[in-house]
């Protein structure tokens, strides 16, 4: 409601980012757009995200003149979460980007073709398709720190306690959106459920029932699941929070993916979702880069955030770690290359390098907020973890030691899927030109 | 014969061995009904009234429930207590409703009055990306949280042991139908017994001829509007209730589509009748057809495929008028 007394406010503060944007355009800086979808259905997962995102890059602006002196150009284009926008945005954002983050696993597997001709890499932190984690295939695409594999194994691994021959004769949901993403854990659940002889019951959810899942949960109801793994996005998330209060489900067998666990969803229901987990690669805290960001940026009156408690909740603390992720790889090719003004092909190089060490997350004020990262050529993922984090009733807290996904049995799957899509997108190039380096 | 059997066999037997489970379906999609209903009854008073197919009364609910949590949270600072704030926002919430029906007159209907009826339909999905982006703009993106308690709206549950299982009634989904009902025969003696009322149907009926013994059309567009805000905001409040207010809200409207083409677009009746129906057997098909068939999610198309059939033996829906048009 601040808007209705603010209002002359805004469109000052609109004339001057159009002024700014003009004048960074016309400098030297480096051009990083970022495929929001701050409206629509889906808006409530990714606003606090881009406020997080957002407020690192103006912090680094701010505080050190941006990324080796060189300042970032950070461009936001709207998708809403849509396909087409998200393709359309990439067209219109692709000029001088050093990057693209497409936000939607959708607009990831739409633009991936696209950016091996473009030579632009792809940022897709958490998200998109998880065989990108085989650069030897996807030279181009970069999914740190953990995909969705990784993730679906972390759940599953901490469901079993660390003994997997433990979920024999279970039976485990998939409560998923009936999207890409939502779909995107089923190849490696159902191996796991043929290794480890569970029952895995896939229950989808249409975009248009995110809201009313009571079919779904009576299904559950019906199935008496020992589990119920959640792969929701936005509005799913709250729906189903709410059903699974109302069916008495015990909240303590109920686990979401890291996009399933953002603090406004379960703020509709409070104290009565307490025990629901959600896998994440940031934990909670108050670290010293929020002190950074608060100085240079929220003071200042130039972030979006509602208030300064929006910085304390997950989503936008994982939006910082997403800039940190980008920045560093920034960091790291301006030091290979030595030069300030890196190009998109340079940044590639950076994101394949990237060694991101306890050292180092303790010199940015983020030790212990994510765990350390590093890729490689044959590694665009890194695989670095997530901790289990669990809902109070308030608020998350931490509610287990780093877990790490299984790579021995996951990387030959990754490796088998990147292979069909490359004989299904035939001829894709691969890494062509690029040395692994 | 095992397809068969689920299909023709399994289904039944389910119901009657468990038969507490299967009260449960229908209590759900009794809910789900009359909440497709609430929606329904939005587009046909404008439909009746205007002949236009309001796009927009998707967006008149989200903007509608997003308007009394914004104001909520603007004046709890100011009064000091959230029920009194709630007090405040809901009047308030209804003049902004007001507010938004005297606009869309002024500024868009009245201006087009006389155009064809595709021509009226452009302009509510102008409507639309206004409000979404005035929406937006004003209350953020973010998802918030329906003042429930805070309207006084019980949000404790209801068990019952029916056949020695349990049966669960959420009090919020029990305070919506009782709603729901109230609103709906208060429109309905609204529409048969007020001077207004007669008007509206009047209009519905013929315009020219409605014009011509003195009723004013500006007014019962202004109050029609109105109307469709006021059931915007019972329907937002009782989705909110369920699953937080965002944007998200918006998409229900889309499962209003089926409940029109199965009611009609003209009949007050049918759209009750029509959502009801839909809540119910969209519900029964899914659980117990749907998700053995199926995989589940055959709630996305079972309502269109379901009005489709009827549809092919009556183009006017249930209740629809039969429109015969002389060349």
């Amino acid at each position: 409601m601040k808007h209705f007394t603010n209002f002359s406010k805004a469109v000052a503060a609109g004339a001057l980012a159009v002024a700014m944007s003009t004048a960074a355009m016309a400098a030297d800086g480096l051009n990083f757009p970022n495929l929001t979808y701050r409206t629509g259905p889906f808006a409530g997962t990714g606003t606090p995200i881009m406020n997080g995102q957002r407020d690192y890059m103006l912090m680094l602006n701010e505080r050190d003149g941006g990324i080796g002196g060189v300042p970032i150009d950070y461009i936001e284009c709207e998708t809403g979460y849509n396909t087409n926008k998200g393709v359309e945005c990439y067209e219109k954002t692709k000029g001088d980007a050093l990057v693209t983050q497409p936000w939607s696993t959708g607009i990831t597997l739409q633009v991936m073709p696209r950016t091996n001709v473009d030579r632009i890499p792809i940022l897709a932190p958490g998200y998109g398709f998880s065989p990108m984690s085989d650069g030897n295939t996807f030279a181009w695409a970069f999914n740190p720190p953990v995909s969705y594999w990784d993730g679906a194994y972390m759940i599953l691994d901490y469901i079993a306690g660390g003994d997997m021959s433990s979920l024999k004769g279970k039976k485990i949901v998939l409560l998923h959106l009936d999207h890409p993403f939502g779909k995107e854990p089923i190849p490696l659940l159902e191996k796991l459920a043929e290794m480890h002889d569970f029952k895995l019951v896939p229950i989808p959810v249409g975009l248009k029932e995110m809201q009313n899942q009571s079919a779904q949960w009576l299904q559950i109801r019906r199935e008496r699941p020992d589990n119920v793994v959640m792969w929701g996005w936005g509005a799913m998330n709250a729906g189903a929070i709410t059903e699974a209060v109302k069916t008495r489900y015990p909240m303590e067998n109920f686990i979401g993916i890291w996009w399933s666990g953002s603090d406004a969803d379960l703020q509709n229901v409070g104290a009565k979702a307490k025990g629901y987990k959600s896998v994440s690669f940031n934990a909670p805290g108050n670290f010293p880069v929020l002190d950074d960001i608060r100085t240079h940026v929220v003071s200042k009156g130039n972030s979006e955030i509602k208030s300064e408690a929006d910085m304390d909740t997950i989503f936008y603390q994982r939006g910082i770690i997403i800039s940190m992720i980008l920045a560093e790889a920034a960091k790291t090719a301006q030091d290979h290359f030595g030069e300030k003004n890196i190009n998109a092909e340079q940044l590639r190089w950076g994101l394949e390098n990237l060694d991101i060490t306890e050292a180092r997350l303790e010199e940015l004020g983020m030790k212990g907020m994510t765990p350390p990262l590093k890729m490689a050529c044959d590694n665009h993922t890194g695989h670095s973890g997530a901790w289990m984090l669990e809902w109070n009733g308030e608020e998350f807290v931490q509610a287990s030691d780093l877990l790490t996904p299984n790579r021995e049995l996951i990387k030959p799957l990754e490796l088998e899927k990147a292979a069909d899509y490359a004989k299904n997108n035939a001829p894709w190039p691969g890494r062509g030109d690029l040395a692994c380096n | 014969m095992e397809t068969l059997y689920t299909v023709l066999i399994d289904p039944f037997v389910q119901m009657v061995e468990v038969p507490d489970f299967f009260l449960q379906v229908l209590w759900e999609g009794l809910v789900s009904g009359v909440l497709y209903s609430l929606i329904a009854l939005g587009f046909v008073l404008i439909f009746k009234s205007s002949r236009i197919f309001n796009f927009a009364q998707g967006i008149m609910v989200v903007f509608a429930a997003l308007s009394l949590v914004g104001l909520h949270s603007f004046l709890v600072p100011y009064v000091g207590n959230e029920f009194v704030a709630a007090a405040i926002a809901m009047p308030l919430t209804l003049g902004i409703m007001y507010a938004l029906a005297m606009g869309v007159e002024r500024m868009v209907l009245r201006p087009l009055v006389g155009q064809p009826d595709i021509i009226l339909f452009m302009a509510t999905i102008g409507i639309t990306m206004f409000l979404i982006g005035f929406g937006e703009f004003v209350f953020g993106g973010e998802n918030k949280v329906m003042i429930t308690e805070a309207l006084g709206i019980p949000t404790g549950a209801i068990e019952f042991e029916p056949f020695g299982g349990f049966l669960l009634m959420e009090e919020k989904d029990v305070f919506a139908v009782v709603m729901a009902i109230i609103l709906v025969i208060s429109l309905l003696v609204f529409l048969n017994k007020s001077a207004m009322g007669r008007a509206i149907r009047a209009l519905g009926d013929d315009h020219t001829a409605a014009l011509s013994v003195g009723i004013s059309l500006s007014t019962i567009w202004v109050l029609v509007w109105f109307i469709a805000g006021v059931i915007a905001l019972a329907t937002g409040i009782v989705w909110g209730a369920r699953a937080g207010v965002s944007f998200a809200l918006e998409v229900i409207a889309y499962k209003a589509l089926p409940v029109l083409m199965l009611g009609g677009l003209e009949s007050v009746s049918g759209a009750i009748i029509g959502g009801i129906a839909i809540g119910l057997l969209e519900k029964v098909f899914e659980i117990y057809w749907g998700q053995p068939l199926f995989g589940g999610n055959t709630e996305t198309w079972f309502a269109f495929i379901f009005a489709l059939i009827v549809l092919l033996f009556r183009p006017q829906g249930l209740f629809g008028e039969k429109i015969i048009e002389r060349v």
